[in-house]
This record gives C-alpha cells, structure tokens and sequence, in this order.
C-alpha cells in the first residue's frame, strides 16, 4: 500500500503542465471562460489536441493499435487532471478519450472502429452523447426516440434535450428504442452523423456556460444498419460499461482542489484568512476534495492492475459532487463578490462545472440507489 | 500509488481477520454493560505481536490504522488505536493497553481502567507513565468504554522523545481509524436490520428514503477509511487533521441515521448499536473536535500558500 507518486508519475506530470504552458495561448483564461461546450473552446480543441497527440499526450491508455501507448491508467488521471485544472482545453474530447473510443474499442465493429477511433485517437472528432429526452432523464429506459428498420436503414424520429456539445459535434452516440421490447430491452445505440439530413440543434441558454445544453430533434433520419453500436437491445449493458467510465471520467476534485487554494490564498491577500471559521470550513472543503480523489484513485488503481470496478463509481460520484459542492459554497461565502468579477474567473467555472456534477451521468439520486443495492445489497423498491 | 496491501500487510490481515471471527457475533453483557472488553482477544493479538506491527517497515502505521478500522468495527472492545499507532512508534516499552489522554489530566478517559499505561498529550509536549494498581478510579459513563479517570497526582512521568506534533498526528490517524471502523460496525448491523424487518408489508431497506441516507453513509465511511490511511504514510502534514475532522464532522449525521432506522430496538441495551455509536460520539470531541482538527488541516495546508 502505497500513496505516494512514483518518481515517473511525477515526471509525467510535470511533462503535461509543460506540455500546458507551452501550449496555451496567453488569453487562454479569456478563450476558456465559458467552458468546454462554448464554440470558442471547440474550435481551439482542434488545434490543440492534433498537438497533443503528436506529443502522445492524448491517448497514451489506449492500445497501440489504436494510436496509443498502453500506458498506464494512472498516467490518463494526471493527463485529466492537468488538462481539467486547466479549463479543459481539449473540450468536448475528453469524451472521446474517456470513454466514447473505449466504448467503440470494445463493442464496435471493426468498420466503425476503423472509421472512428483513429480520428478521435488524432484529435480531431467532436462527439456529443445523445440520451437523455424531456421524458427519460434520470428515468432513461423510458426513452422514446424510435429507429424503426427499413431494408438496410433505420429511420429515427424523436428528440433529444440537455445535449452537451451537440451544436459543434460531428456525431451523436445516440440511443433510440427499437422493435417492440419495452425498457432497457428495447434500446440500442447509434453512431449518427450530425450532418444528416433531418437533424435540427437547437441551444438552450443555461446556468452552466455557453453551449452546454441543446435540444436535438431528430425527423426521418435514415442511417445504415452499420451505424448501429452492437446488436439491438444490447445498448444498456455497454452504456453501464460506458457510464462507468464517465462517472469517474473527469477530474473534477482536481479543479475544486485548486479553486479552493486561489480561494484561500485570495483571502490570505484580504487579510481574512485569520478566523477559525473559515479555517475549519476550508478543512473541510479540503477534506471532502481528498476524499472524493482518494475514491476515484481506488478505481484507477484497480484499473491500473486490469480490474473494473463497478459501484465504486458511484460512492466517487457521489463524494466528488459533495467535495464541489463544499468548495463553490465556500468561495460564495467568503469570497461571493469574485463571482461578479473578472479577477477570478475559475471561481465562477469552477461553480458551473460543480452545479452539474450531481445531476449529469446519473443523478446522484441515482447513483445512491445503486450504491444502496449494489454495495449495501439493500433490495428494490417495490414499485 | 497502490491501494492494495503488500505481500506482508496481506498476510498480516489475512491472520488477523482469523482472529477477529469469532468474535464477529455479539452478546449481550450479563450485567448490561455499555461495552464488552474482550481480554481474550486483545491479550492474542498482543501476544501475537499485532500491536507492534507499525515498527515493522514492511508494514507500517497503513497496515495500523487498517487493524484499528476493521476491530473497531467488532462488537466486541480491543485497545488498538493508542497501542498500534503511538506506543509502538514512540513508545514502544510501554505496557498495554494504553490509554490516551488529550488534555487536563484528570480527563474523564477511555480504556484507564484497563490500561496498564497512560500517554498524556498536552500543550507542553507528550508524556507517558505506567499506571500502578490503584491509579485510576472508574467511572460510570453513558460511552461505551471502560472509562475512568487517574486517581492519583503521582504518577512518574516521562517526556516522550518525540516532535509531540508528529505523535498528535499518529494519535488522529488512530481515532480516525477507530471512528471510521465504528461506523462501519454500525452500518452493517443496521443495514442487516433494514433488510430483514418488514413494516407496511416490506423490508425497511426497501424505502428510498432509507437507502439514500445509509448509502450517503457509505460514501462518507468509504472516504473516511482511506483518508486515515493515507494520512498513516503521511504524519507531519495537514492529512492526519484533515482525516480526523472529516470523520468527526461527518459522524454526527451518521449516528443520527443509524439510530434513526434502528428505531427503538437501538435504543435498547440488547442490542450492540450503542457500542459503535457512542464511542463515536465520545470521540467526535476529541482533539477539540471537527472544527478544530479541520482548520488546524487548513492552516497547516496553506501555511505558505
């Protein structure tokens, strides 16, 4: 048992935050402020990720074969991290690192992992994630989108809401109902290009920075049966594969982390940070940031050592979105003028990021349902 | 960075979980007792050299403070917390069990009428004596130890040589280690009573307003346990502060939920829930408590920030 960074760990981060400043522009902090969905932010991610996976610093976990260097899982978290921190200048890629290239790695077939994987493994792929519906959130086997087969085609209508990336992406992962099979059963997901005809994106002004959230409509789409991801009513096992991934996918104690030290040492500057009651609430945001890291790190150390855990995603879930929540309250608290201000932009991206962090891949309502019959084995609610 | 044990701290725990089983199962005391001193295991585990483990550098205070989580989650009480983490670093002569206490020295404090040895860990520095028959005058007290409190002024002191703010730390990360475990004990008796008692036609563990909060439990139990470990590899820093105030401060809605789905059956000396509870709550104030260790972590976190 071990806590501590390897030397070589150490060194890989510090090749990244080089990688960082080398490479971002110095109005970067400007570019970045409304967050990994704004046009601005998608654009300049394909500029930068071509660099970093020429530096091999975009996919470095994947397989070879798929443009990586089966490098350890450690190394992807310090690359997240880094790149979090930072405002995520790859954008709406990280996606494609994290799980949508892994999930197509492992359930695609090989034309669509030819297709798709070597540009995403290249920098060059904007993706969005098409789920949920204004009548299947957090309740998703509910979904109504149809793909109804036609000879070698599938035909979709229906419509998709709070779609992230949607009006910048070239390709939905998109899930549809099809056949009669009720449920999760009935479920299977799609590789659709965006610019099909029949796809109409609109945005919708949000709490969380520009181009988070669109509504996705989607009217006699037709795609080939070859678009279809793994066979009719397979779609819920590889998206609880996929979700896995994402719950814990981003960061996101990382940033906190370093939020609430600019919070703090913003105070220490006003002369403020002499009172134990902001002590002890900082320590506590601290704590609760540590927390959440030390249960997302478990998940990577299985990982690391070719386990896949399952629920564990969702206790770190759960503690990451505590820990964000902790540290914006803070900063509000004590500092709640520096939202309205430009002297701090990350306090205001930081709280954007931390209002969706219990609601997005499963609320965390959600996620305490799993963790009450998965890891306390507590049964169902009766319905 | 590796979150699984080594070959040594596996067998360790491998033999140790051996011993603990049988005593898993809980009894009631015959004279009602709050809690069940069991001489039995803590004299195996000591005989066996369990308690020295933290010396042992294949080892170390990680393999500590996971032995002090998983016997505080018994229902049984062993004395592992002060003998693991801070006798057998900075103290090692001393006989056990140990009792700490944390400040005036007539405390009110858990383990002296067992212990065979005292640590006193004051402002002026750390400072240990061995208790003679007679030393120390029981007490009745609501907390499910043996309490008790020193019955003499004339013990024969001895400074610890140590930095005193290291030996504080190793005494966090053990009642960190030991509240964690207590939790955990809680938690699983609960969640056993929540799944087999049926109120209006169903298991209790069925509602949902029941399941979030004990699974909220978990995530903050999960986290409290590894962030004593962590904070074992890491005396000297803002950790072990940060790992005790988080689980001080995270107890007190946990014991609420705990006792609240136990309903009247934890209210009942038959029943072991108050053994984990109520060493919580004592323990919830030690050291000054959540607000004290949590901003002592932050100040000694950004103290040239």
């Amino acid at each position: 048992m071990d806590f501590n960074w390897s030397e070589e760990q150490r060194d890989y981060r510090a090749r990244v935050q080089d990688f960082l400043k080398r490479e971002l522009p110095s109005n970067w902090g400007e570019l970045s402020r409304h967050g990994p969905g704004s046009r601005e932010q998608t654009e300049f991610s394909l500029e930068f990720c071509p660099k970093l996976a020429e530096a091999g610093l975009l996919v470095p976990h994947w397989p070879s074969e798929w443009g990586g260097a089966e490098r350890p899982a450690w190394e992807h978290f310090i690359l997240g991290e880094e790149m979090w921190a930072a405002g995520e200048p790859r954008g709406a890629q990280y996606m494609n690192v994290n799980w949508i290239g892994p999930t197509l790695m492992r359930f695609g077939s090989e034309e669509q992992k030819r297709r798709y994987i070597p540009q995403m493994a290249a920098g060059k792929a904007i993706w969005c994630q098409g789920f949920s519906e204004p009548n299947a959130g957090s309740d998703l086997a509910k979904l109504r989108t149809r793909a109804v087969r036609d000879g070698d085609d599938y035909v979709i209508n229906g419509s998709k809401i709070w779609t992230s990336y949607a009006a910048m992406a070239e390709h939905c992962f998109l899930l549809a109902r099809t056949g009669d099979a009720v449920g999760k059963a009935g479920i299977a997901i799609f590789l659709v290009p965006m610019s099909t005809p029949g796809i109409e994106v609109r945005g919708i002004p949000s709490l969380i920075g520009h181009g988070d959230i669109h509504e996705t409509f989607f009217t006699d789409v037709r795609v080939p049966a070859s678009a279809r991801l793994g066979e009719e009513g397979e779609a819920w096992s590889i998206i609880s594969y996929s979700l896995a991934n994402e719950r814990v996918g981003i960061p996101r104690y990382e940033l906190a982390a370093r939020v609430l030290t600019s919070m703090v040492s913003e105070l220490k500057e006003r002369g403020r940070f002499d009172d134990s009651v902001i002590h002890a609430r900082a320590g506590s945001a601290s704590a609760a940031c540590e927390a959440a890291r030390l249960l997302v790190y478990r998940i990577v150390d299985a990982r690391s050592r070719g386990e896949n855990l399952g629920v564990e995603a969702s206790l770190a879930r759960i503690a990451v979105a505590e820990a964000e929540q902790a540290v914006t309250n803070f900063g509000l608290d004590f500092l709640s003028d520096a939202f309205s201000s430009d002297t701090h932009p990350e306090y205001l991206a930081h709280h954007e990021r931390a209002i969706v962090t219990s609601i997005a891949a499963g609320a965390a309502e959600i996620q305490l349902g799993l963790i009450a019959r998965q890891w306390l084995d507590l049964p169902r609610e009766a319905s | 960075m590796r979150f699984v044990p080594n070959e040594d701290q596996a067998a360790f725990l491998t033999v140790l979980d051996q011993m603990i089983e049988p005593h898993r199962s809980w009894h009631v005391s015959p004279d009602w007792s709050r809690h069940d001193w069991s001489t039995e295991l803590d004299g195996a585990l000591e005989a066996s050299g369990f308690y020295d483990c933290a010396a042992e550098e294949s080892l170390g205070l990680p393999a500590a403070a996971i032995m002090t989580y998983r016997l505080a989650s018994l229902p049984v009480l062993v004395e592992s917390a002060a003998s693991s983490m801070v006798r057998a670093l900075f103290a090692s002569d001393l006989p056990r069990p140990v009792a700490v206490i944390d400040g005036r020295v007539d405390s009110i404090t858990p383990y002296l009428p067992v212990a065979r040895s005292v640590i006193r860990i004051g402002n002026d520095g750390v400072y240990s004596a061995v208790l003679p028959e007679g030393a120390v005058k029981e007490v009745e007290s609501i907390f499910a130890y043996p309490m008790g409190v020193l019955a003499t002024d004339g013990l024969d002191w001895q400074h610890v040589e140590a930095d005193s703010a290291v030996i504080r730390d190793a005494w966090r990360v053990g009642l960190a280690a030991e509240m964690a475990g207590c939790l955990k004990g809680g938690l699983d008796a609960v969640v056993t009573h929540v799944r087999d008692r049926h109120q209006f036609g169903r298991p209790l563990g069925s509602f949902q307003s029941i399941q979030h909060r004990l699974a909220g439990a978990s995530v903050k139990i999960e986290g409290a346990y590894w962030l004593a470990l962590r904070a074992a590899q890491r005396l000297g820093t803002a950790e072990p502060a940060l790992a005790l105030g988080y689980v001080q401060e995270s107890s007190t809605q946990i014991v609420y939920d705990l006792h609240q789905f136990m309903g009247a059956m934890g209210l009942t000396l038959e029943h072991p829930l108050h053994r984990w509870t109520y060493r919580t709550r004592l323990m919830r104030s030690f050291l000054g408590g959540a607000s004290m260790n949590l901003g002592e972590g932050a100040t000694a976190r950004w103290r040239a920030a």
